[in-house]
């Protein structure tokens, strides 16, 4: 019996190389969270692309693609965002401010929305467009200085500018896809205008 | 050190001016809206989004009521504080008549004769017309008084030497109305008049000198040492270009923070799109972007 039997070494020969480049990827994950969050970042925002140029009216509307990247979207909000952000990790490239850990709690609302609103634009992907730039609808939103002070400016009374309820998922299913897109675009830009190093 | 003795020989000058203007000049500038004209508030709301009035004069973070006076603004000069322009007769604009009002936007100069700081954008709100004061004052009186009392500028010296800006006024500043260029399209000149008038632009995205005065030579080329230590990208055709942007998705990032490639705008940028731009009708949107692309030629 040879020693060296190759139908034996392979399988532990392949053990080995997956053994050490998982020990690898977790060691990178250790010291690389800012690079995880990163690259996550930037897939959301290749297809956040991809669906911007829908809404854009240069590309053709596709309910299939926009369901799919809003999806994609909507599954990296929430925990899976919030859990990249461990306390003081701000080494290296990243552009994350400590605001974030001195408001962890507006932090996780706008994850948490982010999961919400491009899940309610995944929902209402197939919903007749609606108004909003290039359907026609030359609107710009309406509120005067003294009756509806700001619009947006109290968030937290359940109702948004556009008289929205903000949490019965039910409801943002029946939203316009420009409506849901709008809400999540504004999600990131709030973020990223709060949390976000000043470029 | 240069920097140093650059400011001080430019305060000196910017003293002198103003104390010979003062004497040459007299103080009061004539202000005369015709107070026939019909304001619609509707419309000075919509001109107050345009014109960001809100983000500076209202601290929202801080829970501050409308326009009852504005969150800390630090600059390289110190620290000022939008006023509270409410209404209310003892710490807003209760008292003031229309022609104060102009004069304020246009001039920079308070009812009692006082110079304002640049910080407030008369330099280019002294493009806005008739009508657009008109209707801005019939919106301001919809807005609930507040009697929270505005607090004082705070500035190092030698800018805490109020007097002095009437010589930067004199040196810096002329209140200049707009006109439309005839040989360019509705479009441009509109989107011209938003970007270079209310919209002010350039106060955060045109350089400026050690005075704080724009640099018109460098126009819209971008600019470090803004509040907060951030620095506003160019926003001159070529430099849009070369960044992917377009007529359609500047006008559409200005409604909805979005970039050309997946990213969103954030940071001063992100508070602008969120309390001004993303409130304007699309024709204002696509004119902006149709002005700073300088897209008429291709037309």
């Amino acid at each position: 019996m040879k020693i060296f039997n190759l139908k034996v070494l392979a399988p532990v020969g392949a053990l080995i190389i997956v053994a050490s480049t998982s020990l690898a990827f977790a060691h990178g994950g250790a010291t690389g969270i800012v690079k995880e969050r990163m690259d996550l970042m930037a897939s959301v925002g290749k297809s956040m692309k991809t669906i911007t140029e829908m809404f854009q009216g240069e590309k053709p509307y596709d309910a299939a693609i926009v369901r799919q990247a809003a999806s994609f979207i909507g599954n990296h909000g929430g925990e899976q965002m919030t859990r990249l952000f461990p306390e003081g990790s701000i080494q290296g490239p990243s552009e994350s401010l400590p605001a974030i850990w001195q408001n962890w709690q507006r932090f996780s609302e706008l994850a948490d929305d982010l999961t919400k609103y491009a899940g309610a634009l995944a929902a209402a992907a197939d919903n007749p467009r609606g108004p909003g730039m290039g359907s026609g609808m030359n609107q710009g939103r309406q509120g005067g200085l003294g009756a509806s002070p700001m619009g947006r400016r109290n968030p937290m009374m359940g109702q948004s500018a556009d008289g929205m309820p903000m949490n019965d998922p039910a409801a943002l299913a029946q939203m316009s896809p420009n409506a849901a897109f709008a809400r999540v675009t504004q999600t990131c830009s709030a973020c990223h205008t709060q949390f976000r190093k000043k470029q | 050190m240069r920097n140093i003795y650059l400011v001080a020989a430019a305060v000196i000058v910017a003293v002198t001016v103003g104390a010979a203007a003062t004497i040459f000049r007299g103080n009061p500038v004539p202000e005369n809206v015709v107070a026939t004209l019909e304001g619609d508030p509707d419309r000075g709301a919509y001109f107050a989004r345009l014109a960001g009035c809100i983000a500076c004069h209202t601290n929202e973070s801080g829970g501050g009521d409308l326009l009852a006076g504005g969150p800390p603004l630090k600059t390289p000069f110190g620290t000022f504080y939008g006023p509270n322009i409410t209404p209310d007769p003892a710490t807003g604009l209760g008292a003031w008549s229309l022609n104060d009002f102009a004069r304020a936007l246009r001039h920079g100069i308070s009812p009692e004769g006082e110079p304002y700081y640049p910080a407030f954008p008369y330099t280019f709100y002294s493009k806005f017309t008739d009508q657009d004061i008109a209707d801005l004052w019939a919106a301001m009186k919809t807005v609930p008084n507040a009697d929270t009392p505005s607090k004082p500028q705070d500035l190092k010296f030698p800018f805490d030497q109020r007097w002095a800006l009437r010589g930067w006024q004199n040196l810096f500043f002329d209140s200049e109305t707009f006109q439309d260029d005839p040989t360019r399209s509705e479009s441009w000149n509109r989107g011209k008049y938003i970007v270079t008038g209310p919209a002010h632009c350039g106060a955060c995205h045109t350089p400026r000198n050690p005075l704080g005065a724009s640099d018109a030579e460098l126009a819209l080329h971008g600019a470090g040492g803004l509040p907060g230590g951030e620095r506003s990208p160019p926003i001159t055709p070529s430099v849009l270009g070369e960044r992917g942007w377009t007529e359609n998705n500047l006008a559409f990032g200005l409604r909805f923070g979005t970039k050309p490639n997946g990213d969103v705008l954030g940071g001063s940028m992100g508070e602008v799109i969120r309390d001004g731009t993303s409130w304007l009708f699309d024709e204002d949107l696509r004119a902006i972007a149709h002005y700073l692309l300088n897209n008429d030629d291709t037309e």
